[in-house]
């Protein structure tokens, strides 16, 4: 039994805004959420720049919450709470019995980690937070989530880097779309801007190098002046439902999402293979049951590294065809950074966002054409007023995992 | 005399303890409060002994930290001080 899913909920916590709306008009507008780092240890580090997030825990949780949450949970229900306050769902206690939880991050708490080993390491401490084992453990945000609304189905967290959040809502779709589920909160959320976060990363040298003229122009997927990625953190939580009982409830539903595809490149942990990128988007279309001609927008990973640019778009070329170079393209990360596990879920809402708007936003910063990167990235502005009913949002991360989503508008 | 004074002074710096981490307004805190009426479960009262034994600077041994009431608490903590109390005063007190 294949079933229809409809995504009826949409949250955000982001480097761009803690709410879609304003997420939403940020990302039009072509506002970077990336600046200088904020940290007292910024000093320490080469990279000087990231996209962080506004946030303070206290606005959305009570003392007793916040101290038994890292970050990376709070962000996770913080935009749950969204999602579900935008879906209404209303489930009875049968009902929630038939809903679950899905989501991705890619380091889990690792601020406690940080914490915990500071204390360790650095203070010599004998004995540490008593809740440090529940604030690090990867699948928090779920169970915070998961108890939050009452959700007794699938509990469950997928880390998969940076496609985690991608994964965990195609993977969602499906236990909807074979009717274990009726409904699911699904998303992810990452929160690693810590001290050892950024010099692991540094360590890579994959960063991209502050702009000397504006900090917020840091991150420029796709120019020939890229430099690396801008490391970001934030949460993106959407409810999906069984397209049926959404359509009898009356429910907005923002979008159909209709496929997904799942590969991996079996080849190498940082070297991508735009062969099964390829191969992921070829198996979200045909799943959706869509010719590429039909996608309007394509929400790129786009991370701004020198390799990976020049091999997704030669991914998307072998895919699409001379289409490759009509549909528009574009890597939101040069505003919101690299949101690692929650990126995957943080472009899915912008591709949900392009349908719901009618408008496509920008790769911003991309100044300097390459010839390697040849494809209608929307460059520096936002297109409104352009048709578009069925997205793709790319996701491809460190390990080889490719994830990829495709969602329609709703007709009728 | 100087019982009674350990005394407030214990219950004064739960009292904040409480109010830092718990969303526990302090005119409800008093020596007859429950962790039940404040709604505290077992792993709240895990969470909150680490904060207790940083404040008071005591050790509490697993399966010695029985209590109903904040009486119960004050209680305990005075005799861990005691206990433990090795002859150099602490810098808090």
């Amino acid at each position: 039994m294949k079933r229809r899913v409809a995504v009826t909920g949409l949250g955000i916590i982001s480097p761009c805004g803690n709410s879609i709306d304003e997420f939403s008009s940020n990302l039009m507008a072509g506002k970077s959420g990336v600046r200088r780092i904020s940290s007292a240890y910024s000093t320490l580090l080469s990279v000087k720049i990231a996209a962080e997030v506004d946030f303070n825990p206290f606005n959305y949780f009570t003392k007793r919450q916040v101290s038994t949450m890292d970050r990376v949970n709070q962000f996770a229900l913080a935009a749950a709470s969204q999602a579900w306050k935008d879906s209404e769902p209303s489930l009875d206690a049968k009902e929630k019995e038939r809903a679950g939880v899905c989501i991705g991050s890619g380091m889990g708490g690792g601020n406690t980690i940080e914490d915990l080993y500071d204390q360790l390491f650095k203070h010599n401490a004998d004995r540490v937070r008593p809740l440090t084992v529940l604030m690090v453990m990867n699948n928090a945000s779920a169970s915070h989530i998961s108890i939050a609304y009452g959700l007794s189905g699938p509990c469950l967290t997928l880390s998969t880097a940076c496609a985690s959040s991608a994964n965990a809502i195609g993977e969602a779709f499906r236990q909807i779309r074979d009717g274990y589920v009726d409904v699911m909160l699904a998303g992810g959320a990452e929160a690693f801007l810590t001290y050892g976060g950024f010099r692991s990363w540094e360590s890579l040298r994959v960063l991209a190098v502050e702009d000397p003229d504006d900090s917020s122009k840091s991150c420029k997927p796709f120019s020939k002046n890229r430099s690396g990625l801008v490391l970001g953190e934030g949460a993106a939580v959407v409810v999906l439902e069984e397209m049926e009982r959404a359509i009898l409830r009356g429910a907005l539903i923002h979008a159909e999402l209709v496929g997904y595809g799942s590969t991996s490149d079996a080849f190498h942990l940082t070297k991508p293979s735009f062969d099964q990128q390829a191969r992921a988007m070829s198996e979200a279309l045909r799943e959706a049951g869509l010719l590429p001609e039909d996608i309007d927008y394509i929400n790129a990973h786009g991370t701004a590294t020198r390799w990976s640019d020049p091999l997704e778009t030669q991914a998307i070329k072998k895919v699409f065809g001379d289409y490759a170079c009509k549909v528009p393209v574009s890597s939101t990360k040069s505003m919101h950074g690299h949101t690692m596990g929650a990126s995957g879920a943080m472009e899915f809402v912008v591709s949900l966002l392009a349908i719901k708007n009618q408008a496509v936003p920008p790769t911003i910063n991309l100044d300097q054409p390459d010839p390697e990167c040849d494809l209608d990235y929307v460059p520096n502005i936002g297109r409104k007023g352009v048709q578009v009913n069925t997205v793709m949002s790319n996701s491809f991360a460190f390990g080889g995992t490719n994830a990829v989503l495709v969602a329609r508008k709703m007709k009728g | 005399m100087l019982e009674k004074t350990v005394m407030s002074t214990t219950l004064e710096r739960l009292k904040q303890l409480f109010v830092a981490k718990f969303d526990s307004d302090i005119e409800e805190l008093n020596l007859t409060t429950t962790l039940e009426y404040l709604g505290l479960d077992s792993l709240d009262m895990v969470d909150f002994l680490f904060d207790i034994e940083n404040e008071f600077e005591i050790k509490i041994p697993d399966q010695e930290f029985r209590v109903r009431t904040i009486q119960e608490i004050v209680d305990a903590v005075d005799r861990f001080i005691s206990e433990q109390r090795t002859g150099v005063s602490s810098d808090k007190q």
